[in-house]
């Protein structure tokens, strides 16, 4: 075989290998994906804070009627696993304060909730590269984006593991 | 003894007919929930002739702000909302109008574009008016049947001025929009 047709391939495969151990997972404990708003008492509630839990980011609107009908699964899901260091961080992108609260105690919302208004200018919404409601970030105890959007069927599985980690 | 003449100047206005589109409110429809998607939003803020773009939750619809003394390219609108995924479920433009006559089923130029209203009365529009396009794809295809049926006029149907606008001074490949009140 030629080597001379063989090197630029395998510096390639290098160069994939390197860019790739240099790939940058997103950690909630990044300034640039720093989320820290109020909840509905007025607390300020940072996301950082739940380092060591397995976290659902979730981004979604009293409005978004799918967002609305996760809200559903989500309330089972949570019961399940609450005790277990699960915890779902929910940022509403509510204009309407009171529409956002609503929804909460319509969906009987129990886990952390906070509201960055302003719809679609939302700067969380911004920060994290939003473009559909609902999207959520399953993270696991060490601050990592371990899946983006997880399918409901894998979901209760992959927190499973997750928590055992 | 000093003669004083006093000049008058009379400025003779012109009464023509004009009008300024400024501002649109666009619905969207599609599969999965318009609002939901962010896609439109940023679409619609990338068309060279859109000021700004607000999202009127409660009304499922944007509000959009056109650039000053630009031509605003409603087909433009149109093809923003479709490379994002979606389709135009109504379009209302409103704008500043002076002095101009409608009447149904008759051509105005507004803007670099021709319109074609329909289902109106004999009209003179002043002041701010909003108009509604009920061409195909800026309505659900239900009412533009409906709309199409209200004319015998061909361009209802095909959105160009073919025959039916000649005498009015329209080229035949000219896009009509067909507009009502």
């Amino acid at each position: 075989m030629n080597f001379k047709k063989i090197t630029p391939v395998f510096v390639l495969l290098l160069a994939g290998i390197f860019s790739y151990g240099q790939h940058e997972v997103a950690n909630i404990t990044d300034p640039r994906l720093l989320i820290k708003l109020p909840d509905v008492k007025g607390d300020s509630i940072s996301l950082a804070s739940l380092k060591g839990k397995v976290v659902l980011l979730d981004f979604w609107a009293s409005w978004c009627l799918p967002c609305r009908a996760a809200n559903k699964k989500l309330v089972k899901l949570y019961g399940k696993y609450k005790t277990q260091g699960f915890e779902i961080f929910s940022v509403s992108v509510d204009d309407e304060r009171r529409d956002w609260i609503k929804a909460i105690e319509k969906d009987k919302i129990t886990w952390l909730q906070v509201n960055d208004p302003r719809n679609w200018g939302a700067q969380s919404a911004l920060n994290w590269g939003i473009s559909v409601l609902p999207t959520t970030f399953l993270i696991n105890k060490k601050g990592d984006v371990v899946a983006i959007d997880p399918a409901e069927k894998g979901l209760e599985s992959s927190i499973k593991n997750l928590l055992q980690e | 003894m000093k003669k004083v003449w006093l000049m008058t100047a009379i400025v003779f206005v012109v009464a023509s007919s004009h009008a300024q589109f400024t501002k649109a409110t666009l619905q969207a429809t599609g599969l999965t929930c318009a609002m939901c998607s962010n896609a439109i939003n940023k679409a619609l803020q990338k068309v060279s002739f859109i000021e700004s773009v607000r999202s009127d939750i409660k009304n499922s619809a944007f509000n959009i702000v056109f650039k000053e003394g630009e031509d605003i390219k409603i087909e433009e609108l149109r093809k923003a909302v479709e490379d994002a995924g979606f389709s135009v479920g109504s379009l209302k433009l409103t704008g500043n109008f002076h002095e101009l006559k409608i009447d149904n089923d008759t051509h105005v130029e507004i803007g670099k574009e021709v319109f074609h209203f329909l289902n109106v009365s004999e009209q003179v529009l002043n002041g701010e008016q909003t108009i509604s396009v009920v061409d195909k794809n800026f309505v659900s295809a239900k009412q533009f049947k409906k709309f199409r049926s209200a004319s015998k006029m061909s361009c209802v149907a095909s959105g160009k001025a073919g025959s039916c606008c000649k005498k009015e001074g329209i080229a035949g490949d000219a896009r009509v929009y067909h507009v009502t009140i």
